[in-house]
C-alpha cells in the first residue's frame, strides 16, 4: 500500500515543484508588474506545495528530506507529467498550461480532501483557497485573451492546441492506480479526468475557443514512469548547478 | 545573449521594443482598498492597473494582500472616485466653539447632585 | 532599492532662480516646516514636482532592473527554502517598482513615459544594479548588504514631505527588512559554511565592495548642493552620511564573520567616520553613462520584456478607457 501513495505524492510533488520552477521563470520579466507578481506568487504557491508534499514522504513515509527529494534526484526518479517540463515559451503557452494544469490541480485535491490518506487529506483541505486563486486567475486571462484582439485570440487557439496532448498526460496512470481506489486514498486517473474535461470545456467554449480533437496516440504519456522529456534533464541539471557545488555542505 | 541568467539566454532578446508604449497601454487605474479584519474598516491602500473589476481584483490581491491577514479588497475605476480640491481644505475646519458635537460638553452631574441635596434624595 | 537626488550644478543653478508665485510657495514651504506632508492634488512649485518624480522614477526603475540582477540565480538556489526566499525577494522588488512607479504617476507623468525613459536610456537607475551576479554568494551578498545599503536610504527618505512616496517607502522598508534578513542569513550560512562556500562568499564581497560605495553617489564635495531640494525635504540627509551610517552598520556585521574588504584604508577614524580608499569615481561615472558591465543586458531584457508582453496588454486594452491620474 505505501508504495503506491508513495507514488501518487511523489508524482504531485514533482508536478508542482516542475511548474512552479517554470513559472518563477517569469519574475522579474513579466507582460506587466502586477501580473509578474501574481504569477510569482503562484509559482512560490506551488513550490510550497511540493515541499508539503514531500515531507509527507519524509515523516510519514521514511523518505529522504524534503530538499534532498526535490534537488538531488536523477531525472529518471522523477514522477511529474511532460506538460509541466516544457519550457515557458511566450506567456500564452504559459497560460494556457497554468489553466489547464490548475483546473486538474484543483479537482485533485478535491478529491483528495476525502482520502483515506490522512496527511493528503489535511494538505488538500490547506491548499484549497489558494489553487481556487490560481483557478480563477488562470480562468480570468485564458477568458480575457481568447477574446481580446485577433492576434490574442489566435495565439490562445494555438497554445491551447500545442499544449493539448501534452495537458492530457497529466492522466497518465501508474501501476498502482487500481490500489489506490480500492483503498479509498484516490478516486482515480479517470474520474479526475472526465471533471476536468467538462470543466476546461466548459470555460474554453464560453470563451469562443474550440477544445483541440484529442488523438489518444499523441497523448504526451511517459513522465509517470519516468521517461521524460528532453527538458527536465536540463531543468534539473540547472537547478542543482549550485547544491552540486558542494554536496554536503549546509545551503 | 551570453548572460550568466539562463533565463535570460533562453529569452529572444532580439525581440525588442519598436516604438514607445502608447498612453493606457499598461492599462487604466483602480482604486484599492483592503480590510485586514472582519469589524474593521476598509481602508484605501494604493492602485492597480487592469482592465476590468475582475482582474483589477485578480491582480490587487497579490499585490496588496500577500502578506499578513486580509478578508477583502475592494477596487474602484480611478475616475469613479471624487474628492474635493485640496484649496478647499479649509471647509474642513470648525469653529472651536463648536463644542456642542462634543460629548464633553455635555455635563450634568453637577446639577443631579445639587438637586439630590435639595430635595434630600436618597438613592 | 534606491532613489538618487543628485543634481548637475547646471540643475542646481536652474533651481534657484526658477519664478513661483510667492504667496503660494509661502504656504507650501510652511506646511513642509510644520511637519506636514504634500498631497497629490496640492499646489507645489515646477521644480518640487519634476525633482520628486525624477527621484521617485529613478527609484523605481531601480527596483524593477534590480530584479534581474538577483533573478540570474533564481532557477538555481540551492534548496526550498532559498528558492522560496529567491522568488518572493525579487517579487518584492517587483511589488516595489509597482509601488513606485504608482507614487510618481501621481505627480503627472505615465507609467509608460517612465517606461519608455528607462528604456531609451533617458532615465537612470542605480548604478550597482550593471554589475553581474556572478556567483551563488553574490545572491547573499545583494540581499544583506545591497538592500541594506537601500534601507539605510529608503528610512531616510521616508521621512520626505510627499505624502504618496512616504506611504510607499513605509510599505518598502518593511519588505526591505525581510529582504534584509534573509539575504543575512544566506550569508552567513556560506560564511560558516564550507571552505567552498566561505572562499565564493569572500570573492563576492569583494567584488561588490566598490559598488557599495558607489552606491550613495560621488561625495559632497564632489556634489552640487541644494538648500531647496533639503528644504523641501526631497533629499533628507547627504551622501556622505548615508554612506557613512551604511559603513557604521554593515561593515562589522561582515568582520565579525571573519571576512574581510578588499581595501586596507577602510577604518573608522577618531570623529566616527569611515575613512576608504578612492573607489574610482570615475568608474562611477562611466557606468552611469552606460559602459558598466552589465548595462546593455539590462536594458535588453527590459526591453524584451516590455515587447513580448505587448500583445496581452493590447489584448486587454479597452481603447475607449481614458487615463487619468491616480488619486493617491
Amino acid at each position: 500500500m505505501s508504495n503506491a501513495i508513495k507514488d501518487l505524492l511523489f508524482k504531485m510533488a514533482d508536478d508542482a515543484l516542475i511548474i512552479g520552477h517554470r513559472n518563477s521563470e517569469w519574475t522579474g520579466i513579466g507582460p506587466m508588474l502586477e501580473e509578474d507578481l501574481a504569477f510569482s506568487s503562484m509559482a512560490q504557491d506551488k513550490i510550497g506545495h511540493a515541499q508539503a508534499l514531500y515531507t509527507i514522504l519524509h515523516e510519514s513515509f521514511g523518505e529522504p528530506s524534503p530538499d534532498q527529494l526535490g534537488f538531488l534526484r536523477t531525472e529518471a526518479a522523477f514522477r511529474c507529467c511532460r506538460f509541466v517540463e516544457q519550457p515557458i515559451g511566450e506567456y500564452d503557452f504559459s497560460i494556457v498550461r497554468q489553466f489547464l494544469f490548475d483546473h486538474a490541480e484543483y479537482i485533485r485535491y478535491d478529491l483528495l480532501a476525502q482520502s483515506t490518506c490522512k496527511p493528503l487529506a489535511l494538505l488538500a483541505k490547506k491548499v484549497k483557497g489558494e489553487i481556487k486563486y490560481h483557478v480563477l486567475h488562470g480562468d480570468t486571462f485564458f477568458k480575457q485573451l481568447a477574446q481580446g484582439t485577433e492576434e490574442s485570440k489566435a495565439r490562445m487557439q494555438s497554445a491551447l492546441r500545442e499544449a493539448w496532448h501534452q495537458a492530457l498526460g497529466i492522466f497518465e496512470k501508474s501501476e498502482f492506480e487500481e490500489e489506490l481506489i480500492a483503498q479509498g486514498v484516490f478516486a482515480g486517473e479517470d474520474e479526475l479526468k472526465k471533471r476536468w474535461l467538462a470543466k476546461v470545456t466548459a470555460v474554453v467554449e464560453a470563451a469562443g475557443l474550440q477544445i483541440p480533437e484529442t488523438i489518444e496516440s499523441k497523448i504526451d504519456f511517459g513522465g509517470r514512469r519516468g521517461y521524460h522529456s528532453e527538458y527536465l534533464k536540463q531543468l534539473l541539471d540547472e537547478m542543482t548547478e549550485v547544491v552540486r557545488l558542494d554536496i554536503n555542505a549546509e545551503w | 545573449m551570453n548572460s550568466l541568467d539562463p533565463r535570460v539566454n533562453r529569452l529572444d532578446v532580439s525581440k525588442t521594443m519598436d516604438g514607445g508604449l502608447l498612453t493606457n497601454s499598461h492599462l487604466i487605474t483602480w482604486e484599492v482598498f483592503h480590510q485586514d479584519k472582519r469589524g474593521k474598516q476598509v481602508v484605501h491602500c494604493g492602485i492597480v492597473h487592469a482592465n476590468t473589476p475582475e482582474m483589477a481584483l485578480i491582480l490587487a490581491k497579490e499585490q496588496y494582500a500577500r502578506r499578513g491577514k486580509t478578508t477583502n479588497l475592494w477596487v474602484a475605476k480611478t475616475s469613479d472616485v471624487f474628492t474635493f480640491n485640496s484649496e478647499d481644505e479649509d471647509i474642513f475646519e470648525t469653529t472651536p466653539e463648536k463644542t456642542f458635537r462634543d460629548p464633553g460638553f455635555y455635563k450634568v452631574r453637577d446639577r443631579i447632585e445639587k438637586y439630590q441635596q435639595q430635595n434630600k434624595l436618597n438613592v | 532599492m534606491y532613489g538618487s537626488t543628485n543634481l548637475t550644478e547646471e540643475e542646481a543653478k536652474r533651481m534657484s532662480t526658477t519664478q513661483e508665485d510667492p504667496e503660494k510657495l509661502e504656504a507650501f514651504e510652511a506646511r513642509i516646516a510644520r511637519g506636514e506632508k504634500i498631497e497629490p492634488q496640492d499646489w507645489m512649485p515646477a521644480e518640487y514636482r519634476k525633482q520628486l518624480i525624477r527621484m521617485i522614477e529613478q527609484h523605481a526603475h531601480s527596483e524593477i532592473v534590480g530584479a534581474l540582477p538577483e533573478g540570474t540565480w533564481i532557477t538555481r538556489a540551492p534548496n526550498f527554502r532559498r528558492k522560496l526566499a529567491l522568488i518572493a525577494k525579487v517579487q518584492d522588488e517587483v511589488g516595489h517598482g509597482q509601488l513606485l512607479y504608482s507614487a510618481a504617476e501621481t505627480l503627472g507623468k505615465t507609467r509608460e513615459q517612465m517606461l519608455n525613459d528607462l528604456m531609451s536610456g533617458k532615465s537612470k537607475y542605480s548604478n550597482i544594479f550593471n554589475y553581474p551576479a556572478v556567483t551563488w554568494a553574490d545572491i547573499a551578498v545583494i540581499g544583506f548588504l545591497v538592500d541594506g545599503a537601500a534601507i539605510v536610504n529608503q528610512t531616510i527618505n521616508s521621512k520626505g514631505s510627499y505624502g504618496p512616496y512616504c506611504r510607499a517607502l513605509e510599505r518598502i522598508c518593511y519588505e526591505e527588512s525581510f529582504h534584509l534578513k534573509q539575504g543575512h542569513d544566506n550569508v552567513v550560512y556560506l560564511a560558516t559554511g564550507s571552505k567552498i562556500q566561505r572562499d565564493m562568499l569572500q570573492a563576492a564581497i569583494n567584488r561588490w565592495y566598490r559598488p557599495l560605495l558607489h552606491f550613495f553617489g560621488p561625495p559632497d564635495k564632489m556634489s552640487a548642493h541644494s538648500e531647496k531640494l533639503m528644504k523641501w525635504k526631497v533629499k533628507l540627509a547627504s551622501n556622505d552620511e548615508m554612506r557613512n551610517q551604511f559603513l557604521d552598520m554593515y561593515v562589522p556585521k561582515i568582520l565579525e564573520l571573519g571576512l574581510t574588504f578588499p581595501d586596507p584604508n577602510l577604518r573608522k577614524n577618531n570623529e566616527g567616520i569611515w575613512e576608504f580608499s578612492d573607489p574610482d569615481w570615475d568608474e562611477f561615472k562611466r557606468v552611469i553613462n552606460g559602459d558598466g558591465p552589465c548595462n546593455k543586458e539590462r536594458l535588453a531584457v527590459r526591453r524584451y520584456a516590455e515587447e513580448a508582453g505587448r500583445w496581452v496588454r493590447q489584448a486587454l486594452m479597452n481603447p475607449k478607457d481614458k487615463y487619468q491620474v491616480p488619486l493617491a
